[in-house]
């Protein structure tokens, strides 16, 4: 992504920070307008004279989505698109159009992309019409024969009507009539995918001589990476409206280093005979771990400042992390314990700041939500509906906003971990603190379906849930005690392993045993510490 | 002819009925699947495997017409089967599993109803007894909750979800052969992946033979024993899977191979298939035509 700025120089289509929303009429109440639906979120490519990027991502990636934007028949809800130089982000239709000469699109179904009612012939010689590229009805006839010569279809294809072709001789017409402007950009959306293989070879054969004839430039959208390898230099891997991975074809494939790109490879049956593939495949559906080594991470830590938070910093340290953002409300008088720690300040309770932190801390690969509140307090008391607002707002809101912002940053530095600090009491309510554990559980059902969210971008999530730990925060809870470093090591180690539910220590163990053979009883027994 | 088939198609030879003359489709098509084998139906559109898999269902449309040639099912020849009979063979002994999910199920009718009628209708079952099983299907095509699923139409599902349904349709009645027609070409890769893991988990779990039809020779390689090459209603080749994706002898299945993209390989080594070889194939298939003729 970092080459657009590299590459602006010459590019003649470029798109930065490029957002789309639509409307989702599937959820429009019966009055009032739909809701948007956030479609693209923030697209950085470049494309220079005669360039191949394939973009490739599964239905619903937003890849077709980009791609009619990139062309502007979408309008961007926000970002910048150039075409040779031009801002064309918001260019009024009628000012496009002189443009769309130079920017053609070849569409997916070549059934609904012709007019059934026209024959060839004035399918192709229309838009040379409409941007009055010919004078006479003998002109466009000659241009459409040597267009149709040009795409390997016989002067006799232009008599007939678009049902009258099969899907190869279709798609030939659709790029005829791409080509017939001498456009200098196409973007060609999932042109082969209905297509068999040897007519799929002779529309990639075709495409590939007319490229480098007529110095295209390439958009070449496929669910297919072998499609893509086969067109393209430069490819794109789209996920959920984001690019998780951009660079060379020959990079990328030989190496992926996103974990939903090696999915993508993994997926696609090579003609090599393997009677284990099936097998294999299933058994990683099923379980394949995933795992990630805390050597060389880049780690950011919230309530870094003490307690498990330091711990955890300095067990980080230990296992050679590359650097640790150490994150608290306030670093006055924090002293970084060595040079990989970066302090950095931010207030959970503060979406705006924990935004910020996001874009500043691009590099995080492992974020651990540790920080938290906990009034001591029980639900009975005078002030629990002020407590139990404030351990929500930083405990859970604060968790939730910290995965929401970190969770794209992950997903691009190639999947990552995320481990939140939660507590044997997000299983059972200890009632002398009861809104703490509410808070708690309500976390551990977030973190589930943050674990569930990020899955697809191979982001492992931790849940850790120890019982009391020793710090001078918490007194009052029942002995003995864990030590901060290791519960530290435990979520490390967990993740390391690819766990992604640990009860560090003797006693949180204990309990979580004994909520799987008896849940009753354990909640009993709990509520026996109930003061009085 | 092996004893042991479970399936043979044997000289099979079908045209569709013009105003003029016949346009021969199948030219002399003969095969067989072994009891619990997964063959492999392989050729580009036109080359008439889906009619091949459709005549063995006995749902050719009403103008092709079988020359010659049979289908012999179990022992039995099934090829002109009347409708109580051919109906009695459905379900149990044969099972299909649709290309186009989206088309195949009845949109009208929730998904329980549809599983449901398959197995009031060949097993006899009652209507409860019926509901239960479907869910023990849908179960068993790992579908996470069978119960919702049930209750759905096919416009409340995605395109992976449908084909797990009709999977789970095609075995409803234990069939001993499935015809699979291009079950996964409207999939994505991943997608693609996990339905082909399902009807070959499936497959191997009930023992069933399937007859699958395709166009992508990376989908036969992985899941196939035995691969028929078909151009032109004509078999070219039929091996061992493995003999035919290393050492092809026929140089139509070698163009294939070539034709197929590769993400571990760079464009510049695809090859379509070359203009003179499919020239070729059709000049013969048109001189062989013409030799049937003067034989009949």
């Amino acid at each position: 992504m970092r080459r657009s700025a590299a590459m602006a120089e010459g590019a003649l289509l470029e798109a930065a920070g490029l957002r789309l929303s639509l409307p989702d009429f599937s959820r429009k109440p019966p009055f009032g307008a739909a809701p948007l639906v956030d479609i693209l979120h923030g697209i950085d490519l470049a494309l220079a004279p005669g360039d191949t990027l394939g973009v490739v991502g599964e239905s619903g990636s937003g890849k077709s989505s980009l791609g009619r934007t990139l062309v502007r028949l979408h309008t961007p809800t926000a970002g910048r698109l150039r075409f040779d130089g031009r801002d064309i982000t918001n260019l009024p239709e009628d000012r496009l159009r002189p443009l769309r000469a130079q920017l053609q699109m070849i569409f997916q179904d070549s059934q609904s992309s012709l007019n059934p009612r026209h024959r060839v012939a004035g399918i192709v010689a229309r838009p040379l019409r409409l941007h009055r590229r010919v004078e006479t009805r003998a002109e466009a006839r000659r241009q459409v024969d040597a267009l149709l010569e040009r795409v390997a279809l016989r002067p006799a294809h232009a008599a007939r009507y678009p049902h009258e072709l099969s899907g190869g001789e279709r798609q030939r017409v659709g790029i005829a009539r791409a080509i017939a402007l001498r456009p200098r950009l196409v973007v060609a959306d999932e042109i082969v995918s209905g297509l068999d293989v040897s007519n799929q070879a002779q529309i990639l054969a075709l495409l590939r001589e007319l490229r480098l004839d007529l110095g295209l430039a390439l958009l070449f959208i496929s669910h297919d990476l072998s499609v893509v390898r086969t067109v393209c230099d430069r490819v794109m891997v789209m996920l959920n409206g984001r690019a998780v991975e951009q660079g060379d074809c020959a990079a990328i494939f030989a190496a992926p280093r996103h974990p939903y790109t090696r999915r993508l490879l993994n997926a696609i049956p090579l003609p090599e005979v393997d009677p284990d593939w099936v097998a294999r495949t299933v058994d990683n559906e099923l379980g394949e771990k995933v795992t990630m080594k805390v050597k060389d991470s880049v780690a950011l830590v919230t309530g870094a400042n003490r307690g498990v938070g330091a711990a955890f910093a300095g067990a980080l340290l230990d296992r050679g992390a590359a650097k640790v953002y150490a994150a608290m409300r306030s670093t006055e008088g924090y002293q970084a314990p060595d040079g990989r720690v970066r302090p950095i300040e931010i207030d959970l309770t503060d979406h705006d700041q924990i935004a910020r932190a996001a874009a500043e801390c691009g590099d995080v690969t492992l974020l651990v939500n540790n920080a938290g509140v906990n009034h001591n307090q029980p639900i009975s008391a005078d002030a629990a509906q002020r407590n139990a607002r404030d351990e929500m707002e930083v405990n859970f809101f604060g968790t939730m906003e910290m995965c929401r912002q970190f969770g794209p940053v992950l997903g691009a530095n190639g999947g990552g971990a995320v481990i939140n600090m939660l507590s044997i009491l997000s299983r059972v309510n200890l009632p002398m603190i009861g809104t703490y554990c509410a808070s708690k559980a309500a976390t551990l059902s977030l973190t589930q379906g943050v674990r569930a969210e990020l899955a697809a971008q191979g982001t492992l999530v931790v849940a850790v849930m120890p019982a009391a730990i020793n710090t001078r925060m918490g007194s009052m809870n029942p002995p003995p005690l864990e030590e901060p470093i290791d519960v530290a090591n435990a979520a490390l180690d967990a993740i390391e392993a690819g766990e992604e539910d640990i009860y560090p220590g003797v006693v949180a163990g204990g309990v979580s045993q004994g909520l799987a053979a008896d849940p009753k009883g354990v909640e009993k027994q709990f509520a026996a510490y109930l003061p009085g | 002819m092996s004893a042991a088939a479970l399936l043979s198609v044997r000289n099979l030879h079908l045209a569709i009925a013009g105003r003029r003359r016949h346009t021969p489709i199948l030219r002399g098509v003969s095969l067989e699947v072994a009891p619990g084998e997964v063959h492999g139906l392989v050729g580009e559109s036109g080359a008439g495997k889906t009619m091949v898999g459709k005549v063995i269902l006995g749902i050719q449309p009403s103008r092709a017409r079988i020359v010659r040639g049979s289908v012999v099912f179990e022992g039995q020849d099934i090829t002109h089967l009347n409708e109580r009979d051919r109906r009695r063979l459905m379900g149990r002994g044969l099972g299909l599993i649709p290309q186009d999910p989206m088309t195949s199920l009845n949109p009208a009718y929730r998904i329980g109803g549809q599983i449901g009628d398959v197995l009031r209708l060949h097993l006899g079952m009652g209507r409860a007894a019926a509901r239960t099983r479907a869910r023990e299907l849908l179960d068993e095509v790992r579908i996470r909750a069978p119960d919702r699923v049930l209750r759905q139409y096919p416009h409340e599902l995605s395109g992976g979800m449908r084909q797990r349904v009709l999977i789970a349709i095609a075995f409803a009645c234990r069939p001993k052969l499935i015809i699979a027609d291009e079950p996964t070409t409207a999939l994505d890769v991943t997608v693609q992946r996990q339905v082909l893991a399902l009807i070959k988990g499936m497959q191997a779990q009930e023992g069933a033979s399937i007859l699958f039809v395709t166009h992508d020779l990376g989908v036969v390689a992985k899941i196939c024993d035995h691969v028929t090459v078909l151009h032109g209603g004509r078999v070219l080749e039929t091996g061992d899977t493995r003999r035919i994706v290393e050492a092809p002898r026929h140089a139509y299945t070698r163009a294939l191979i070539a034709a197929t993209p590769r993400h571990d390989r760079p464009g510049d080594l695809l090859q379509p298939v070359p203009e003179a070889l499919t020239a070729r194939l059709n000049a013969e298939a048109l001189a062989w035509d013409a030799a049937q003729r003067s034989d009949g």
